[in-house]
């Protein structure tokens, strides 16, 4: 019996490689169209998350992964062209520095360090003023790290005393050139086809993550205007585009993260509660700024309690009841330290977060009050973006509502469960604020939904499983 | 030929078939004379191969022989994300499923007794490097090979019946997956094992009315292929050498994987056939065969981890108190990545197929077979998984035979498959509790050409 499977075995497998020459075909099914749009020029515009920022700072890495990068190379398949990004180079690869994952504590904590090695410093840079090698090619990303829709009319924001990132990219003949300014001039120059648009992160985000001590809410009518002032200037040349609205930033790491083991520490221990500084206004311990923040109050994994910590307060928390300066000398420069302890009338000497005289700074807190006001700006904001795309016929991308369900379900890709958690989730990166590089892969392939339902277009997605989580330790 | 030499060369020979001879994991090749003939035979009586379609009807095959027969199936499988996106191929897999049957009994005697062996189930499939469902599946091969003592009584010349005892008599499973979830990119596990021996039963009727007329059903009984004692084997995880960079990093992950073994149970699902032939001629057969699967027996694919394989026990390093200290761990046994049991919904539907063939004599040596064949799907809409990328089929199917001495002859059947386009959203995943999966648009055709030999005495 052997010899006969022996024989025939080669004649059948001779039959099969004719026969299986015959394949099944997919590839058009469906086939990539660009539908009703033109992505043969394509130009971003918007701030860090633009750019491709990710665990704290701006590096190749991260611009390479940027969502705008990931969708102009699926572009390339229904008719896109290039995409110039004011890319670092290789010596200078990591950028502006970042952090990175060294590992964790025996207790399972986190433990980050910087990256401050090969970084695109030029001379007279300073760390608390940095400038970085000048990039003046044309681009066709326009995200600049930090930027509000505020800022796009102002003067000097390109300046050596204004926003390092765009201080970077600015033509050195026109220093004085608004981002506004600079996109117009890439329209006149690049004439666009097509863009996305995603200002207004950090009209909110600059309060929040100072927990309301810092920082300011843009003005709607502010927000409104200069919305206006960008998609008129975008779509001057006909160009179709995207525009996307602004996630509640409650929900991603940096305010879910440290919360939840406060509240369970405090609670193993029967301490009811701590007490904080809430706003941003000066003034001692009778002066009404202080709050007692109970300790059922304090947001849990499952989402009951209001108060959010922030990732920057995890540091100091286990000094709960201390005498300590350590909490007011992480955000206030060392000059001030005195005459702005002296303004909120602090005493370093009284217990941490147990007394009026040492309470929980504000800038570590997102308490209620400050989230209403977080939440009715955004609100204010996307109504805004939403009405401008829609008067100007252009494609939405709703990023609140996605990052809101990404918040609370996760998000499956691919068979690979990933979800709003810091560090495990695989979406947000070690600041706990910006994407990893597989959280912009995600904003790309939604985007390009988007586009598609607008547009009528077929942009293919890409796998965002092939694209890396946080990076931990090889 | 004893059957220890039988199984030694079926295992040697990769008794496994694609994903695709017929609906789920079923491999639905009888013989040659059937498979030429879309698979019927169950109200005829054409050859030894009546073990497995109607053991009632092996009565009623005149001679005592053996029939011999092998396929080769070559698979085309190609998958397409729902986002788009490269079309994916399968790697190119052969498999070989075969049968064996030998019958005796007194000449012209009311009993014949039989034995055979054959592979009604299994699945190989190998998916391309990097493909989007690489976290549920990058390949997979199960294999069965059953063996079945017959016996079938003519109780008039009108009217037989038959019975067999199948036994599960080798069987292995093997599947190997990416863990994506891991930050530490080229994890893999991979699960192996050998199923028990298990026994169930066939039976079936053949009554023939005239010369003219045949009409037959038989039922086969589900048999679980269970796999006690498989080895699970994870590759890719962190260093967990104190010391070393990714020393703390892997004692948060490497706990989660403990299992050195697994336990899982796969349903070989019963069928009941009815089958008509009819013989308008003495040279013209024409077979028609309604299959029933009871695939709704296959309600979940679980495995049950446990043993310990010691990833989870980590020594203390450094002093208590002092920064760069981690305490002495004791894992917890049989995980994987941090759950004991892992379950993945199936939810299939019981199926019809649809089976029509015929055969004619040109000559007294030469006979030509052709058939046609539709076969539901037992997978629902959203429950689609990579190791079993289903959908209706349709499949046709040509044969012949030549008998070169009285004795003597040799068999060819050939059987083209179309597994028809699938296409599940992620919607449909969400939906179902079934993001476990994949969504896209399988698309897949089937080749199956073989050649047997039988020879009657």
């Amino acid at each position: 019996m052997k010899s006969f499977f022996k024989h025939t075995a080669p004649a059948l497998a001779l039959l099969g490689l004719s026969l299986g020459s015959c394949k099944p075909d997919l590839e058009n099914s469906p086939k990539s169209s660009a539908g009703q749009a033109d992505f043969s020029r394509y130009v971003a515009v918007g701030n860090s998350l633009t750019a491709g920022f990710g665990d704290n700072g701006l590096y190749l890495e991260g611009q390479l992964n940027s969502y705008p990068n990931i969708l102009a190379g699926q572009l390339k398949a229904v008719g896109g062209g290039d995409f110039a990004q004011p890319l670092f180079t290789d010596a200078q690869a990591n950028g502006s520095g970042y952090l990175s994952l060294a590992g964790f504590t025996g207790g399972g904590n986190p433990i980050t360090v910087p990256v401050t090695t090969n970084r695109a410093l030029r001379a007279g840079s300073t760390a608390a003023a940095p400038l970085f090698t000048k990039f003046t090619d044309p681009v066709n990303n326009l995200g600049v790290p930090g930027i509000r829709m505020s800022d796009i009319n102002t003067p000097g924001y390109g300046s050596v005393q204004g926003n390092p990132y765009f201080e970077r990219i600015t033509p050195d003949a026109t220093p004085f050139q608004t981002y506004l300014g600079r996109v117009q001039a890439t329209v006149a120059s690049l004439k666009p086809t097509f863009f996305t648009e995603w200002l207004g992160n950090n009209d909110v985000l600059g309060f929040a993550t100072a927990g309301g001590a810092a920082s300011s809410l843009t003005p709607p009518a502010t927000f409104a205007a200069n919305t206006s002032l960008v998609l008129d200037a975008l779509t001057a040349g006909g160009a179709k585009g995207v525009v996307v609205t602004i996630p509640d930033v409650t929900g991603i790491p940096f305010f879910t993260t440290v919360g939840p083991g406060f509240r369970a520490t405090l609670t193993a221990n029967s301490v009811p509660g701590v007490l904080a500084l809430t706003g941003a206004a000066p003034g001692g311990a009778a002066s009404g700024n202080r709050k007692q923040i109970a300790t059922v109050d304090i947001r849990d994994a499952a989402g009951a309690g209001r108060q959010l910590f922030t990732l920057t307060s995890a540091p100091f928390l286990p000094l709960l009841g201390r005498p300590t300066g350590a909490p007011w000398r992480s955000f206030v420069p060392r000059a001030a330290l005195g005459s702005y302890l002296t303004a909120y009338g602090i005493d370093t000497l009284q217990a941490f977060g147990a007394t009026a005289g040492n309470p929980i700074p504000s800038a570590f807190i997102l308490d209620d009050v400050e989230q209403v006001q977080v939440q009715n700006a955004t609100t204010a904001f996307n109504t805004t973006l939403a009405a401008a795309a829609n008067q100007r016929n252009l494609a939405l991308f709703d990023a609140n509502t996605f990052f809101s369900s990404v918040a609370r379900n996760g998000l499956v890709v691919n068979g690979v469960n990933n979800t709003a958690s810091f560090i495990s989730g695989n979406l947000f990166s070690l600041d706990g604020v910006h994407p990893t590089p597989r959280g912009y892969a995600v904003i790309a392939n939604e985007m390009i939904k988007a586009i598609n339902a607008k547009y009528g277009s077929a942009v293919p997605g890409v796998d965002a499983t092939k694209y890396r989580g946080v990076r931990f330790p090889q | 030929m004893t059957v220890k030499r039988l199984l030694l060369a079926g295992g040697a020979l990769l008794a496994s078939a694609p994903a695709a001879s017929a609906s789920g994991f079923q491999v639905y090749l009888p013989g040659h004379k059937s498979n030429g003939m879309g698979g019927v035979g169950v109200g005829l009586s054409l050859d030894q191969s009546a073990m497995f379609l109607n053991p009632g009807a092996l009565a009623m095959v005149r001679a005592n022989g053996v029939v011999l027969g092998a396929n080769a199936t070559f698979a085309r499988v190609a998958f397409r994300s729902e986002n788009g996106g490269p079309q994916r191929d399968l790697q190119s897999t052969v498999t070989t499923p075969f049968n064996f049957y030998a019958s005796f009994g007194p000449k012209d005697g009311k009993f014949k007794a039989g034995l055979a062996v054959y592979t009604p189930a299994g699945s190989k499939l190998v998916y391309a490097e990097g493909w989007e469902g690489r976290a549920a599946l990058t390949q997979i091969d199960l294999k069965s090979v059953f063996v079945q003592p017959t016996l079938s009584y003519a109780i008039t010349p009108q009217l037989s019946v038959g019975a067999g005892l199948t036994i599960l008599a080798l069987g292995s499973v093997n599947l190997q997956r990416d863990i994506s979830a891991l930050p530490y990119p080229g994890a893999t596990i991979e699960l192996d094992g050998k199923t028990k021996t298990q026994f169930g039963f066939n039976a079936g009727i053949l009554f023939k009315p005239s010369e003219k007329l045949s009409v037959g059903i038989s039922y086969r009984s589900k048999v679980n292929a269970t796999v006690e004692e498989g080895t699970v084997t994870v590759k890719g995880l962190p260093n967990a050498t104190p010391g070393s960079n990714s020393y703390s990093a892997s004692r948060r992950i490497n706990p989660g994987f403990t299992a050195s073994n697994f336990a899982a149970t796969l349903p070989i699902p019963a069928h009941a056939a009815i089958g008509v032939g009819l013989m308008p001629t003495d040279k013209l057969t024409i077979g028609l065969d309604v299959v029933w699967t009871q695939w709704s027996a296959y309600r979940e694919l679980r495995f049950d981890f446990s043993g310990n394989n010691g990833n989870g026990d980590y020594a203390q390093v450094g002093t208590q108190g002092q920064p760069g200290y981690f305490p002495a761990n004791t894992g917890t046994p049989g995980l994987v990545g941090g759950n004991n049991v892992s379950i993945s919904k199936r939810s299939y539907q019981d199926v019809l197929a649809f089976r029509l063939g015929a055969q004619y004599k040109v000559t007294d040596k030469l006979t030509v077979r052709g058939g046609a064949v539709y076969d539901q799907s037992p997978v629902r809409d959203g429950y689609v998984t990579p190791e079993t990328p289903d959908n209706d089929r349709v499949a046709l199917t040509t044969g012949l035979s030549y008998d070169v001495t009285e004795k003597f002859g040799i068999d060819a059947s050939y059987q083209f498959i179309q597994i028809l386009k699938r296409t599940q959203t992620q919607q449909q995943l969400l939906d179902n509790g079934t993001t476990d999966r994949v969504a896209g648009t399988y698309n897949s055709f089937i080749h199956v050409p073989g050649v047997g030999v039988h020879y009657n005495f």
